[in-house]
């Protein structure tokens, strides 16, 4: 890959983190609960994705490599899910008033 | 040339050296890059915590012969039986297999020269002396009592014992069980040699494969969930502190998210000794190879899902219970598979009832009721009446026991011959294989009688009527530990006296069995070039039942 | 004193280790294991988060608060600098392929700066708190003596109205304890009915008319332990930071003597591939814990 598209990847890294700074000083939830993290997110895992694929060289890696990465979301996925259903349902609810 | 040079040379005649003789020098086995050097001192380490082990184990029983608690105080029963656990748990069963024998066989099985990062395999057998050294240094100064699950707030909070030091050990073993995973996944997957594809691979190898992804995936928590006790230990403010709005439930979520694909570490590579012996000493190809092999990555897998079974009266939601119950009814097809396989692997073989294979059907009854009981306790409506008794006690030695251990000691005994170039006496091995499976029968099976009686675990002292069944079972445990003890006997006495094992003792058709006994340090003289299946037994490989009763098979 | 298993001369390529038969495996093997180094250091991180996902959804409120006294502007300033580093960083790489020694050298220095950067920022921020009482262990924190005098005044206004935008003001603290005086988010969510049940249950006692009323150590508490996920995960990263920078240090020698070229470069590759790892971890600490309350002070 050549410096120009390096410095591509910096510059939307860059973006991404001032437009995560932005989007955490509106008030979003008022569309619903939760949506500000939600874009915090989305900028974030965003941002993952091209240093991962850019800077780590997944894009051009073997599908093992592949898989590792995903696979290793998924497996934290599943310690958040399986950890939260409890706490979600414990009668007190955790999102509810 | 002279014969110094005819030693060291290996080509244009046969090599002399084998592993165990390239270098004699403390130096050059202790730092030593061959995994088979590095298999060898795991065992002796290994054992050595599987002694310690097993005294803490005579004193549970020696306690519990009388209803009182007289041999030792409550306090005193405390820390015995947390350190029986984490000395057999953390310092013997996770390592046991996969750092002796999988270290040993996997680069042999496939064809390789050493595994893919023999410094990492060092560095991992470093990590683990250093931490079970702390961890010994800690039992000496006072031990933990918390029991070998830690729970906070007792943990965190209340204990007055060495939690941090233990804690330490146990954290830094952690390292050493994760970079052996990583090492096995790398090796399996680059270092296979020509012609060794995925599934012509001996299950033996994808039983470890598995394990190392669950050793990969799991061991990281556990160990971040020991940072997180030791930070609140020493704080005084944490995240598992109720009177502060923490929760304690959360420090079992995330002990338990490791602890349990941990039981899977702890019977998966068992299950692939099993299926190498099951399939060699019938003489017959295993049934249902892709099976077995899928139904490995299948437990590693589903194991992730399932740990919430160890809390159902712990405060977890219902709805959660209800959820990890069902998982853990699914988790149990893969293993149960893999017994059906083996059954009809041995159906119309040509069975011999050496040592191994002893051990290998002692092992498909005993994980079969521990299996069984383990859906028991899966059930949420049963769990609550047997939670935390006698029950759970047996349950979980006969899985871990009577399936590891036996299939541990079946793997030690089968490849003896391989990595020491000696014969044991096969009469003293089947007489303790025996041995073994009666006193552990004797000792665990009155302890499931004495669960669902209502005996609690983890207690010093109990109700006069428990008693006759605790007589027993520490009988029965006498009786496992004479059977325990004699192959350390016979097979140091092999060393000095066996008979030489020839490469191919038992005539089976694996790839470490066409290399000598013991190997030489490259594992072979010519890299092998695979064109055969998995357990060929047929005539075209010379491995059938004709041809091996022609050529005599060197027994003691 | 290995076996030779032929009199030919056999040619090794430099760096080529001895279980292997060619560069290539050894690269994908090399490759591979780092991944899965870097697999089980994300699920090391994951129990952190699991523990962060698990009490910001119980205490949102609290969160919110702690996280408003932590200063977006130092975070996201270590968010570019890392950002930057990891540009560096893969410049290296690139360089390294080139067989570039000058520029490697060059590129690995100032990725070096930057990491070091970094942990200044870190001291800054973590000194910043040590003077106000926001380190979670008490006799941790500044101590600060009581004045004469002073004790009541600080005493008497209720923890809701503390104004939640004026910078922090220095509050006796003979202890060094974690000092928190600040519910209004509480008092603003209590008021719009935006409590989720485990605050309401955690926040609130009852007054003398039966009201529900915000109590000050309650919600303290809470924020606490926002301070010590803060604490820790923050700390945990800075640590990896610190390995990384003793990695660059090794690298830096190695390529200073032309180690790496086009033929060799796997070292290189593979440290920054821990690089980006640490870049990306602080990727997801940046927005979770810095900036997960703004917009309740902003406004819309």
């Amino acid at each position: 890959m050549s410096i120009v598209k390096y410095l591509l990847v910096f510059g939307l890294l860059v973006f991404g983190t001032i437009a995560t700074y932005v989007a955490a000083t509106v008030d979003m939830d008022r569309f619903f609960v939760g949506a500000n993290t939600l874009v915090a997110l989305f900028i974030a895992f965003t941002k993952m994705t091209f240093v991962m694929l850019f800077f780590m060289h997944v894009y051009w890696s073997k599908r093992l490599i592949w898989l590792a990465a995903v696979a290793s979301f998924f497996w934290l996925a599943i310690m958040f899910a399986y950890t939260m259903q409890d706490y979600l349902t414990r009668g007190s609810g955790v999102f509810s008033s | 040339m002279n014969a110094q040079e005819a030693i060291s040379t290996g080509y244009g005649g046969a090599a002399k050296l084998n592993y165990l003789t390239n270098g004699t020098t403390l130096k050059s086995w202790l730092l030593t890059k061959d995994h088979k050097r590095i298999a060898i001192m795991y065992l002796v380490t290994v054992s050595a915590f599987f002694l310690m082990g097993g005294l803490y184990a005579a004193t549970i029983r020696l306690e519990l012969l009388t209803p009182a608690s007289d041999l030792v105080e409550s306090g005193t029963y405390n820390k015995v039986f947390t350190q029986h656990g984490i000395l057999m748990i953390f310092f013997f069963l996770i390592p046991s297999i996969p750092a002796i024998l999988g270290n040993f066989l996997i680069p042999i099985m496939i064809g390789a020269k050493d595994l893919a990062l023999p410094r990492v395999n060092l560095i991992s057998l470093y990590i683990y002396w250093l931490g079970g050294g702390l961890t010994l240094f800690a039992l000496m100064q006072g031990g933990v009592d918390t029991g070998w699950t830690f729970y906070a707030p007792y943990s965190t909070t209340f204990s007055n014992s060495f939690v941090m030091l233990v804690g330490l050990g146990i954290f830094i073993n952690g390292f050493s069980s994760i970079l052996t995973g990583l090492n096995f996944i790398v090796t399996i997957h680059t270092m296979r040699a020509p012609g060794m594809t995925w599934f012509r691979l001996p299950l033996f190898v994808w039983a470890h494969y598995a394990v190392s992804l669950v050793m990969v995936l799991g061991t990281p928590v556990v160990a971040i969930t020991i940072l997180l006790l030791a930070i609140e230990r020493v704080g005084h403010v944490g995240i598992f502190d109720p009177t502060i709005g923490g929760d304690p439930i959360l420090f079992q979520h995330l002990f338990w998210f490791y602890s349990h694909p941990a039981v899977y570490i702890m019977i998966l590579p068992g299950m692939g000794v099993i299926s190498e012996l099951i399939s060699n000493f019938s003489r017959k190809k295993i049934f249902g190879y892709e099976f077995i092999a899928f139904s490995s990555i299948a437990i590693a897998v589903f194991g992730f899902l399932v740990w919430g079974h160890h809390m159902f009266v712990s405060g977890q939601s219902i709805y959660a219970g209800m959820v990890f119950s069902f998982l853990t009814m699914v988790v149990a097809v893969p293993s149960a598979i893999k017994m059906f396989n083996w059954t009809a692997t041995m159906y119309k073989g040509s069975i011999s009832y050496d040592t191994p294979m002893l051990y290998a059907i002692g092992f498909m009854g005993l994980f079969l009721i521990g299996g069984l009981t383990g859906l028991f306790l899966g059930a949420i409506g049963l769990t609550v009446h047997l939670t935390d008794t006698y029950f759970v006690v047996a349950h979980f030695h006969y899985v871990m026991v009577g399936g590891q251990v036996i299939a541990y000691l079946g793997g030690i005994h089968y490849w003896w011959p391989k990595m020491t170039g000696k014969m044991y006496s096969e009469f003293w091995g089947k007489i303790s294989a025996m041995l073994v499976f009666v006193g552990f029968n004797l000792t665990f099976f009155p302890q499931f009688i004495l669960g669902y009686q209502g005996m609690p675990r983890r207690y010093a002292s109990y109700p006069e009527e428990f008693q006759v069944l605790n007589i027993f079972s520490t009988a029965g445990a006498s009786v496992l530990g004479i059977g325990l003890l004699m192959p350390a006997v016979y097979l140091m006495h092999s060393l000095f006296f066996g008979k030489a094992a020839g490469d191919n003792p038992y005539m089976h058709p694996g790839l470490e069995w066409r290399t000598s006994s013991p190997p030489p340090t490259e594992n072979f003289e010519v890299m092998p070039v695979v064109t055969w299946e998995a357990y060929e037994f047929g005539e075209e490989s010379g491995m059938d039942l004709e041809a091996a009763k022609q050529r005599e098979a060197v027994t003691a | 004193m290995s076996s030779h298993y032929s009199d030919k001369f056999v040619y090794h390529e430099p760096g080529l280790q001895h279980q292997f038969d060619d560069m290539g495996q050894q690269e994908e093997s090399v490759s591979i294991g780092m991944w899965f180094f870097l697999v089980q250091e994300i699920m090391f991180f994951g129990g952190l988060f699991t523990a962060y996902l698990v009490f910001r959804s119980k205490y949102p409120m609290a969160f919110a608060a702690g996280s408003n006294h932590l200063d977006a502007f130092w975070g996201g300033l270590n968010t570019l600098v890392l950002i930057v580093s990891s540009l560096t960083m893969a410049l290296t790489v690139y360089y390294a392929q080139k067989g570039n020694r000058n520029m490697q050298v060059i590129l690995i220095v100032l990725t070096m700066i930057f990491g070091a950067t970094f942990l200044g920022v870190k001291a800054i921020e973590y000194t910043d708190k040590y003077n106000h009482g926001l380190i979670p262990v008490a006799g941790l924190n500044k101590k600060v003596k009581a004045e004469a005098g002073a004790e009541h005044s600080a005493a008497e206004k209720p923890c809701w109205e503390v104004d939640h935008n004026a910078p922090p003001v220095e509050h006796p603290n003979p202890h060094g304890e974690f000092i928190w005086t600040d519910c209004s988010l509480a008092k603003m969510a209590l008021d719009e009915n935006i409590l989720t049940a485990s605050e309401k249950n955690q926040y609130l006692v009852r007054d003398e008319n039966n009201k529900p009323v915000i109590d000050a150590n309650k919600f303290r508490d809470k924020v606490r332990i926002f301070f010590f996920l803060y604490f820790v995960m923050t700390g945990l990263h800075a640590l990896h930071m610190i390995v990384g920078l003793g990695l660059m240090t090794w690298l830096l020698w190695s390529a200073f003597k032309y180690k790496y070229n086009g033929d060799y470069y796997m070292p290189v590759e593979m440290s920054g591939l821990y690089w980006h790892f640490v870049d990306i971890v602080w990727i997801f600490l940046f927005p979770l814990l810095y900036l997960l309350g703004r917009h309740f002070i902003h406004g819309g």
